[in-house]
């Protein structure tokens, strides 16, 4: 901005506010605080050398300016994830609470796009096949392909699989590569040692990369499983992109439809801890494997 | 096997005062709240008042001692009033209050009142516990978190006055002063006076009155002292620093005033002539029920107005603590359990809470940590069957619940020899597979039952009930208060 510019602004600023203060909307101390805002010459130049991290106020931090009664707006944000009690810039958001909306965003794209990573898979000691899906762009684009394995995958898996097991665990990456990396370290532990305690035979748990629910049903059919379950990554919201679930089922066939299957959702260290879900679903599968059922029809015989 | 997705609860609650004795009769549903797609969450979804007993003296053997035989009298009557006998009812609180507290009543009161509940705690609550229950029972702990406002609930008895403040639907301060309405008696609708306290008397002296037993008075010389009174219970409310007689009337230290105050609830005998329209205008109205309960409720209302407090209605009145005590002392049930029963139900067991800090990483420091504390709490391991408590591991990652699994078998290895059932209660939501941890790593077959999400404090004793939904969660019964710790 030219010197004339900055100039004639600092001018145009200072009329305003004159004539704001004098109908009254804008007391002396308001006009004076704007005024040495305007005067400031320094230039806002981004320092892009600088890779400094953001970091945002707590999300229980009361963002409202003045409440009727703060604690009646802090006791509602404990109660939800939700952006609720933010406060606001006029008709607009405060720029904090943009930017953690723009940031919250980030992270669930990341976690749709972002890959599990290979160092993970190798920590977890787990075998890797793919979905039918041979890229990420397909397989957002095409759900269909997410649903059975490829070819490859089939084959690997006929091979190396254990067959007849009763229980054959899943890790599907789904919609949330995040939710993989955050919860199976401490879920499939779990998981196992449930299992393996209750003295159910358990096939060696792998990992299908860009798979959807469906591919379970081919992952049983090949394997000829009593209970097959996906540990998946739930599509990721603006509160959390670590939430996973698990989705179970009772040897399907081809006349499976999606009532038949068995959900338990929100796994994820602010909802149902991964541990504890672990053991929670070595309940449920027993359950499934004593009733020959899941879904609809077990909770039918309940 | 069918899952029952609720249960029902009898609980008595009975509150033996200074003055008055009363019960209530409580139902208490317990229900699974969480979805179909959740852990199950097991929680107490409504508590409901079946009876409410008339209100009783005290019977008293002497000025201090109850009569427990006559307590069970009064139970009897009540329950075939309420048409229920003692094996309707699944548990029971006594709570003794204010001045009777202090007395050798609980263990008479324990034996007679033995088999008219599935059993019984006793207690003779601290004053600040009373204080928790009576809030609870007017409705201040619920106004203050559906409101979302601070608010002091006082239960003005006939010797003590107790504050509990509450702040979101907790008690977060709570104290106790020695005023009443019934420091001083008199004759009936009369103006003799036939006995006068020992903290009334601290209360004449200090502010220069001379009354003595045997007196007769008029009512502008016994208003000064009981405006003196008054002015004690809203001073604490206000300052921490006070007057001589407050300091001489306070029974606990006072009120920590963390939180500001604005909005005041009066419970107890006193409270109706808190909330009356007039005042009372002659002696006969003031000792109508042989004290100054009237007077002491009307000052008490002119002092908190000119301090600027706003007073709001509670709920009940008299009958607060009785019905905090019925509906309040049975708790939340436990939740997720790794169980493996064959002993339940267990009554009165005793809750132990070994880490004071965080856990160590360690099995070997776990386990050295509860060995030191049964050493301390010198635990005999052929008595009762104890609870061990803990907010929660270290992290929530598996390898420290695994950890936390290991340390304990190891630090309570002579205890579970002696084939007790493991009962361990745990703060985060981790009981389920904390349970199955312990399970896996125990080289034999163990009893387990491992109740999280509840939060026991130091020497809390709790109740563990027939499991429920199909045998995946138990109901716990938390007893905050027990007599003789
Ligand atoms: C997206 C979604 C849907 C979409 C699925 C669209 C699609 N074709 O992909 C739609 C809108 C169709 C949907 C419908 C339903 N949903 Co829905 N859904 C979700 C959501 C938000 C995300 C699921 C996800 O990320 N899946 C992972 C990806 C990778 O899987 P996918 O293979 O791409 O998609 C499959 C699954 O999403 C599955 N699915 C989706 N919902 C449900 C529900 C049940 C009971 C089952 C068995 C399967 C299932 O169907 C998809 C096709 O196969 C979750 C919330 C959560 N926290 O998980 C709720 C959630 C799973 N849904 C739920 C429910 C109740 C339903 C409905 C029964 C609602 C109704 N009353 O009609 C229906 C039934 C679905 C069915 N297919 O029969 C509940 C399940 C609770 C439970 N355990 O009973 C959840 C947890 C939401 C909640 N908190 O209440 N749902």
């Amino acid at each position: 901005m030219g010197v004339e510019n900055n100039e004639l602004e600092k001018v145009i600023i200072q009329s305003v506010m004159e004539e704001l203060a004098r109908k009254g909307l804008l007391s002396q101390k308001g006009k004076d605080h704007m005024m040495s805002a305007a005067m400031m010459d320094t230039p806002i130049v981004p320092n892009l050398q600088s890779e400094e991290m953001v970091t945002f106020p707590p999300q229980e931090e009361m963002q409202i300016a003045n409440p009727f009664n703060a604690d009646a707006v802090r006791a509602m944000k404990k109660l939800t994830p939700a952006r609720i009690g933010i406060g606001r810039a006029g008709t607009r958001p405060k720029t904090m609470s943009l930017l953690r909306f723009l940031a919250d965003h980030a992270v669930a794209q990341d976690a749709v796009f972002l890959d599990v990573s290979e160092e993970f898979l190798q920590r977890m000691n787990m075998m890797s096949v793919q979905s039918a899906a041979a890229s990420k762009d397909e397989f957002l684009q095409r759900p269909e392909l997410g649903r059975r394995l490829s070819e490859e995958a089939a084959k690997s898996i006929a091979e190396k699989c254990e067959k007849n097991v009763q229980v054959q665990i899943l890790i599907v990456d789904g919609l949330s590569s995040s939710a993989i990396e955050a919860n199976i370290p401490d879920l499939l532990p779990a998981l196992m040692q449930g299992l393996k305690s209750s003295g159910i035979k358990v096939g060696a748990p792998f990992f299908i990369k860009n798979g959807r629910v469906w591919v379970q049903d081919h992952v049983a059919s090949i394997v000829n499983c009593d209970v097959v379950i996906s540990l998946i990554g739930e599509r990721p919201g603006l509160g959390t992109a670590e939430s996973l679930s698990a989705y179970m089922i009772y040897r399907p066939d081809e006349n499976t439809v999606e009532a038949d299957r068995t959900v338990i959702s929100n796994i994820h260290k602010g909802g149902i801890p991964p541990a504890e879900a672990g053991a929670h679903l070595t309940d449920v599968i027993k359950q499934i494997l004593s009733a020959k059922a899941s879904g609809v029809k077990l909770n039918q015989q309940k | 096997m069918p899952e029952s997705n609720n249960q029902r609860i009898t609980s008595v609650g009975i509150d033996i005062g200074t003055t008055t004795t009363q019960l209530v009769i409580s139902q208490l549903t317990i229900e699974n709240t969480a979805s179909g797609s959740l852990v199950p969450h097991v929680e107490i979804t409504d508590k409901e008042v079946i009876h409410r007993s008339q209100i009783y003296f005290t019977p008293l053997i002497d000025r201090d001692l109850v009569n427990a035989v006559a307590i069970s009298k009064i139970l009897e009557s009540e329950y075939k009033a309420a048409g229920l006998s003692p094996e309707m009812i699944d548990t029971g609180a006594v709570i003794i209050t204010g001045e009777t507290a202090k007395k050798e009543n609980a263990k008479a009161i324990i034996d007679a009142l033995a088999g008219f509940a599935g059993d019984f705690v006793v207690a003779t609550a601290g004053a600040n516990l009373e204080a928790i229950f009576a809030g609870k029972g007017s409705g201040a702990a619920l106004y203050s978190s559906e409101r979302h406002q601070v608010v002091v609930n006082i239960d003005v008895g006939g010797g003590t006055s107790n504050y509990a403040t509450f702040f979101e639907g907790k008690a977060v301060d709570s104290s106790c002063i020695n005023v009443g309405g019934h420091l001083i008696e008199f004759e009936r609708h009369g103006d003799r006076i036939t006995y006068i306290s020992e903290p009334a008397k601290i209360a004449l002296q200090i502010t220069g009155q001379r009354l003595q037993v045997g007196e007769r008075v008029t009512l502008p010389q016994l208003r000064p002292v009981v405006q003196a009174m008054a002015a004690s219970v809203v001073e604490v409310l206000k300052t921490p620093l006070h007057s001589d007689l407050t300091q001489k009337l306070l029974m606990t230290p006072p009120l920590q005033l963390g939180h500001q105050i604005r909005k005041v609830m009066i419970s107890g005998g006193v409270a109706d002539y808190v909330y009356a329209e007039n005042q009372p205008t002659t002696m006969t109205e003031v000792t109508a029920f042989g004290d100054f309960g009237p007077l002491l409720g009307w000052e008490l209302k002119a002092s908190l107005k000119s301090a600027g407090f706003v007073l709001e209605k509670p709920n009940e009145t008299v009958r607060a603590t009785v019905i905090g005590t019925g509906t309040q002392s049975v708790n939340l049930s436990g939740s997720t359990i790794h169980l493996q029963e064959t002993t339940l139900p267990l009554r009165n067991v005793m809750v132990v809470s070994p880490f004071s800090a965080i856990i160590p990483e360690t099995p070997l420091k776990i386990a050295e940590i509860i060995r030191n504390e049964i050493i301390r709490l010198q635990m005999d391991h052929s008595e009762g069957v104890v609870a061990i408590a803990m907010k929660g591991p270290r992290t929530m990652s598996f390898s420290d619940i695994n950890s936390l699994a290991q340390g304990l078998l190891l630090g309570l290895q002579d205890y579970i020899v002696k084939d007790k059932p493991l009962i361990l209660v745990i703060e985060a939501d981790c009981g389920k597979v904390l349970g199955q941890c312990v399970h896996a790593s125990a080289n034999r077959l163990l009893e387990v039952i491992c109740i999280d999400q509840i939060e026991v404090d130091n020497c809390d004793y709790i109740d563990i009930g027939k499991p429920l939904m199909g045998g995946r969660v138990v109901p716990v019964v938390l007893k905050t208060l027990v007599f003789n710790r």
